[in-house]
């Protein structure tokens, strides 16, 4: 493949990260003004949101966790989209971002399954768009070598 | 031509920022508009709003609900116009949040209040520790230290409920707000402590309380939205203001009431 058609072939990476960057920040914005209303959460049969987002793990000096996701998703989305207009150098900070989102995705898997012992639907929805986005940046890694985004 | 393609490339520029612009006014516009009627919705029916704070069956202390524990945990004057009790749960992050609120609103009304602090310890797996602290607490009071415990158990909630040697942190603060540890100790394994919470679950639960902080002023339901200094004040003042009247203690503070034969602890 010439370095024009891979180009091609993976320059829809940004633009499907803004777009699961979208589908996250709504997730976390839903789940912020959850915090602050405390009108109940539909929740799955054997989930317990409940329990999850009234935990001591749910927020930071009284600011919910959610918000803090609002706030990385707003950033990724932004970081994804400049990329689509053409400004590569963003895409590197977007890496930065998603591989820390993550990271601490995964530790609030390890806080939901071991410490809290429950788990919360919209914050599996949460963790798996953050993998999406740092899936969507690996890949862009990975071909890399033959063309950049 | 030049400036044309000039103008275009500037155009073109702008576009990104210009969408993130929308999606940022949009994101902010929904999300308001959403806390707003999902806040409008629990008002209607009486609810609450915050962390653990879930809708209580009724809105009123029911007069024949169970008295709790007796004495209540209580400040102020037992004989005050107006009675503010709380249910709470140690492990309750907006309960401790709360607490410097019902620390302002006790030391502004002194004696013209009386407040009463209920152990309402959540049945749930992540408030795992929540019944042995208020147990803690309730065997603190035994010693005449329950106020003190309570204030370091919410003041340190972060550091022991993330803790595994949380009962050894307990300790240090038992021993650091100066109780006789053996009697402590003794007093929490022992049925009368633990006796205190049941009574003042049983109370909790009769309401239909499953959340907390809840507090009722004059055995009225306060909302969430009104757990601020400035609201809690306005609520008290009315309330004040109506024992002032010269129709007397209105009828809702009876509830409250039941609990009046204990003297202040």
């Amino acid at each position: 493949m010439s370095t024009a058609a891979t180009h091609r072939s993976i320059s829809w990476l940004p633009v499907a990260a803004a777009i699961v960057a979208l589908i996250g920040l709504t997730d976390a914005i839903y789940l912020t003004i959850h915090h602050y209303t405390a009108a109940p959460v539909p929740c799955g049969e054997g989930f317990d949101c409940e329990m999850v987002l009234n935990s001591s793990w749910a927020e930071i000096q009284g600011i919910p966790l959610a918000a803090f996701g609002a706030a990385s998703y707003f950033i990724a989305f932004s970081l994804a989209l400049l990329t689509a207009f053409g400004d590569n150098r963003m895409w590197k900070l977007f890496g930065i971002l998603t591989t820390l989102m993550a990271a601490f995705s995964l530790f609030l898997i390890y806080v939901q399954a071991f410490r809290i012992h429950a788990f919360c639907q919209y914050c599996l929805l949460s963790a798996a768009t953050t993998f999406t986005l740092f899936i969507l940046y690996s890949v862009s890694i990975f071909l890399r070598p033959r063309a950049s985004v | 031509m030049a400036n044309e393609k000039a103008n275009a490339t500037e155009t073109r520029s702008n576009t990104p920022l210009l969408i993130i612009g929308i999606v940022l006014v949009v994101a902010l516009l929904g999300g308001w508009w959403f806390y707003s009627s999902s806040k409008s919705k629990p008002a209607a029916n009486g609810s609450t709003n915050s962390n653990s704070v879930k809708p209580p069956k009724s809105n009123t202390i029911p007069p024949n609900a169970p008295p709790g524990a007796q004495p209540p945990n209580q400040q102020g004057s037992a004989s005050a116009a107006v009675t503010l009790e709380e249910f709470a749960d140690f492990q309750c992050p907006q309960c401790a949040l709360q607490q410097p609120n019902m620390d302002e609103i006790k030391s502004m009304y002194g004696t013209r209040l009386r407040f009463i602090f209920r152990e309402f310890p959540l049945d749930i797996k992540a408030h795992d520790k929540s019944y042995d602290a208020a147990v803690a607490a309730e065997a603190a009071g035994m010693q005449g230290k329950f106020w003190d415990m309570q204030n370091i158990l919410f003041k340190n909630q972060k550091a022991w409920t993330d803790n595994d040697n949380f009962k050894q942190m307990w300790k240090d603060y038992a021993q650091k707000i100066g109780l006789d540890i053996p009697k402590w100790e003794n007093d929490m394994a022992g049925l009368g402590a633990k006796g205190r919470v049941n009574a003042d679950k049983e109370r909790g639960k009769f309401i239909g309380l499953n959340g907390t902080p809840s507090l009722f002023v004059n055995g009225n339901l306060v909302r969430v939205e009104d757990m601020t200094v400035e609201s809690l004040k306005t609520i008290v003042d009315a309330e004040l203001a109506k024992a002032a009247a010269p129709q007397g203690q209105p009828a809702s503070n009876a509830a409250a009431n039941a609990n009046a034969a204990s003297s202040a602890q």
